[in-house]
């Protein structure tokens, strides 16, 4: 089924082919489990909002007016089990504990160090608020452009802006004594792996 | 709009743009879950019954958006009104045809959402048993992405929110929020009739 | 959504037939609410029998009904539904003892949202006496704007004192809608919350003293 478009698959589930639905699954799972899992911060209630939002999505299959589009269409709905998982959870504490589904690639950095910076990025994520962190996640790391955003959330194009600016500042506040450490580390390294390279 | 230094806005959103796994056993419990629901049949007739989408050019639709609020503004009506407006006929309950089952005096209240891309506006609230079903309050579309739908609402206090695309629910952006966490979709707050307060 | 439509054209049917008879609860002293098909039999059951309570207790039941209705509508689960009526009955019963028994049925509705949303009783029994004061008979419209400002991010002590003061003015109703109106516009337009609230609350007692 590799070569088949979304809107095929989608046609032949629809005439009672479920088992094809694994296909669909199979091809969003992972990039949508990273929009869960940053916006609600642990892996359980992340599973939980995506298995959800597949279901929902199989059962109203029918009503997917552009099956071409089904990505899109499934982000949606996911956005809305994140918007429900996260209020459940209320005015608890959220505690974002390091990801370990994501995988680490080599990098310049120490792996500790890398650990420790994403740690605290996850931690000045939890620490905003619900639509500016969705906001953000949208924009910057699902690179969505604002009209899209808009059809996704149902909020207004400049509201949305707004979010985005004010989550970028209140990062900004909350990440500044870790990103100015982190940067004079950095640098700092440089010239040792210089002189790996020339040695 | 304060100037936010991107490239540092950029390496934090690269850090949480690695990819993210999750594993086979999220597969299988999503397929458990679909091969419990009734399977698709095939229905060729539910497409010509369906509502045609009519694309309309965004610079269009933002100009008669514009035009059409500027309108509705200087005219005094609110988009959502707090109170709802107290010259509209009020509705016996003997006439009422929205299978509503609230007893007491009826008032014309006017909602309006301004929803571009939707296809379907509904409104659903306590006023008709969060039933999305009645036509009585299915929007019309209006042009420039205005939906709007005048209903008789009972003398009170009520809770309601808009249903685009019989998935998203969105809160009337104009109306009073209501905290409600117990579901975690939003809703709005209108209070319908009376005099004024003064006794 | 599925299971609602099908339910609503199950009770279309009945009713083209004759009528949709409801069936008796488990008191098995009051017929369950016909609309409460929409809900699982183990959910329907303790929904009723919280209904029940409230009736029982004269309190307002259409709210307990509508909750476990939305939740139905929204796909909820049995427990989630069941949570969310109970939390209700719970508020209403708190919002009628703080306004007294012969508040109205919006208020107590208004009430128990805004205990819902963090305003303690005491505060609730003071907006009363200090709207009857100021010769206004009913709280729901300070109520439902305590409501909004705490959903849009006012801390709960902040927005007890911007509803108080308004109160205390004796706001028309006009006024209520004009103040929600601009706070909302000025939070939209990148302001505090809290700072908009209590500049818009002291224009709108000014405005309303005739100072303006």
């Amino acid at each position: 089924m590799d070569g088949s478009t979304d809107a095929q698959i989608v046609a032949r589930v629809l005439r009672g082919d479920a088992e094809l639905y694994a296909e669909l699954v199979k091809r969003y799972r992972d990039r949508y489990a990273r929009y869960a899992l940053h916006m609600l911060g642990n892996r359980e209630d992340a599973e939980e909002a995506l298995q959800d939002a597949f279901t929902r999505a199989y059962r109203s299959l029918a009503r997917c007016e552009d099956p071409e589009r089904f990505g899109a269409w499934l982000f949606r709905i996911l956005v809305n089990r994140c918007r429900t998982v996260g209020a459940r959870r209320g005015r608890r504490a959220r505690t974002f504990v390091s990801d370990d589904l994501a995988l680490h690639d080599a990098a310049e950095e120490h792996p500790a160090e890398r650990s420790a910076w994403r740690e605290e990025i996850e931690r000045a994520l939890s620490r905003l608020r619900p639509e500016q962190r969705e906001a953000f996640l949208l924009k910057y790391v699902e690179e969505l452009g604002y009209d899209e955003m808009s059809r996704l959330t149902g909020v207004g194009v400049s509201a949305l802006k707004m979010r985005v600016m004010r989550a970028c500042d209140r990062l900004r506040e909350l990440l500044s004594d870790v990103r100015d450490d982190r940067e004079v580390r950095v640098e700092r390294r440089r010239p040792e792996v210089n002189d790996a390279k020339h040695s | 709009m304060r100037n936010i230094p991107e490239r540092w806005i950029h390496r934090v959103a690269s850090e949480l743009r690695r990819p993210v796994r999750l594993d086979d056993e999220f597969d299988r419990g999503v397929m458990d879950a679909v091969r419990a629901m009734p399977r698709h049949r095939h229905r060729p007739w539910t497409r010509m019954l369906r509502a045609r989408t009519i694309t309309v050019s965004p610079m269009i639709t933002g100009v008669a958006a514009a035009l059409l609020l500027a309108v509705a503004l200087s005219a005094g009506h609110f988009i959502g009104v707090l109170r709802a407006n107290r010259a509209t006929a009020r509705v016996d309950v003997a006439t009422d045809r929205s299978g509503g089952t609230k007893p007491g005096p009826r008032r014309s209240v006017q909602f309006v959402l301004v929803a571009p891309s939707a296809r379907k506006v509904q409104v659903v609230g306590d006023f008709n048993d969060w039933d999305a079903s009645h036509q009585e309050y299915v929007a019309q579309h209006r042009g420039g992405g205005v939906w709007a739908v005048t209903a008789a609402i009972p003398e009170g206090h009520h809770r309601y929110s808009f249903v685009v695309d019989d998935s998203l629910w969105v809160a009337d952006p104009s109306a009073p929020r209501v905290l409600d966490d117990d579901y975690g979709m939003p809703n709005s707050a209108i209070v319908v009739g009376g005099g004024d307060a003064a006794q | 959504m599925i299971r609602s439509t099908r339910a609503t054209v199950v009770l279309v049917a009945l009713s083209c037939l004759g009528q949709v008879a409801p069936w008796r609860g488990a008191s098995g002293q009051h017929a369950t609410d016909a609309r409460l098909a929409r809900l699982d039999s183990t959910t329907r059951r303790v929904v009723a029998a919280v209904v029940d309570s409230a009736r029982k207790t004269r309190l307002p039941t259409e709210p307990l009904i509508d909750k476990a209705l939305e939740g139905a509508q929204k796909g909820a689960d049995g427990g989630r539904i069941v949570t969310a009526v109970r939390g209700l009955y719970t508020e209403l019963r708190s919002a009628r003892a703080a306004l007294g028994t012969g508040a109205a049925t919006e208020e107590i509705n208004a009430g128990a949202n805004a205990i819902h949303a963090g305003l303690p009783m005491r505060t609730l029994s003071q907006l009363r006496s200090v709207s009857q004061h100021a010769g206004r008979a009913r709280v729901t419209l300070p109520l439902t704007v305590y409501t909004d400002l705490i959903a849009r991010g006012v801390p709960a002590a902040v927005a007890s004192d911007v509803v108080l003061s308004l109160a205390r003015a004796g706001l028309r109703n006009g006024d209520y809608a004009m103040f929600q109106r601009n706070v909302r516009l000025d939070i939209e337009n990148g302001a505090d919350a809290a700072t908009a609230a209590q500049t818009r609350a002291r224009g709108a007692a000014l405005h309303n003293a005739g100072r303006l």
